[in-house]
């Protein structure tokens, strides 16, 4: 998959995603409503990245494990379990914005 | 940078248009914001006439793990780049989100407005991705914004002066 500029057509067609913790595949994986294994390598990341796959996990949203546990994953997983992320919500931030700025 | 501009762009999404004009600032060395800003602001025409928008270059205060000293240095030199640009714009809002970009902009910003010159509302949102603890631009403008957004509860609790509505982007 060298650089492709989106993966967002492959994430629609996909039935499960197995991916690194960046914030942008999970997060894009979730809001498109994809089962997602998040595979960590605290090795190699950066300790705040590893902080959102943790709290995704601990949410329930995420199946995680590291390269030597995706097997067994892969076997012994159940996605039912997962729950399904709902989106953020910017209106939130607007109505905020608003009585800050001034404009109500 | 990507993930940063993506997350600003939806904290933009719901904004009514007196939020007009708007200055998108970013650094030099970032060759996808522009594409990501531009189509943004192109669909928001769609709904909304006579948006206005400008793009602005900054030097890029910081590479990813650069050194202390030498990010002293850099970030100086793009606060020196930025007080102009911030003195033509004279915004009266900043919005930011945690890219090294918005420090030297926050600082003049802050200059600006110690000087009498023109007195900007800081808003910081601290990225999704941050969930325990918070990015060095957020350490640092904790302290200097006038609001402090996080997105998830343990960073309410750990910084007592944020905001938190929640998930927003």
């Amino acid at each position: 998959f060298r650089f492709k500029d989106s993966l967002a057509e492959d994430l629609r067609k996909a039935d499960l995603v197995i991916s690194h913790a960046g914030a942008g595949s999970c997060l894009e994986t979730l809001e498109e409503g994809k089962p997602l294994i998040v595979v960590t390598n605290e090795k190699l990341m950066n300790n705040h990245q590893l902080e959102l796959a943790q709290q995704l996990h601990r949410d329930g949203h995420v199946l995680c494990c590291n390269c030597s546990t995706l097997v067994e994953t892969l076997r012994s997983m159940d996605l039912s379990t997962l729950k399904p992320f709902p989106p953020g919500q910017p209106e939130k931030f607007a109505l905020f914005l608003d009585k800050v700025v001034g404009f109500q | 940078t990507g993930g940063h501009t993506t997350e600003i762009l939806r904290l933009l999404s719901c904004l009514s248009e007196s939020y007009s004009p708007r200055h998108y600032i970013f650094a030099d060395s970032d060759k996808m914001s522009e594409a990501k800003i531009r189509s943004f602001e192109q669909k928001r025409s769609e709904t909304f006439s006579n948006s206005q928008f400008t793009l602005d270059r900054i030097p890029r205060s910081r590479e990813v793990r650069q050194s202390w000293t030498s990010s002293v240095v850099t970030t100086l030199y793009s606060i020196l780049y930025s007080l102009p640009l911030t003195y033509k714009l004279k915004p009266d809002l900043i919005l930011c989100n945690g890219p090294g970009t918005c420090v030297p902009v926050c600082i003049s910003a802050l200059l600006l407005g110690l000087l009498g010159i023109k007195r900007a509302i800081i808003v910081y949102v601290e990225s999704i991705c941050r969930v325990e603890t918070l990015s060095l631009s957020g350490k640092i403008l904790y302290y200097f914004s006038d609001y402090f957004i996080v997105q998830w509860p343990d960073l309410k609790e750990k910084y007592p002066k944020s905001v938190y509505l929640g998930r927003i982007v």
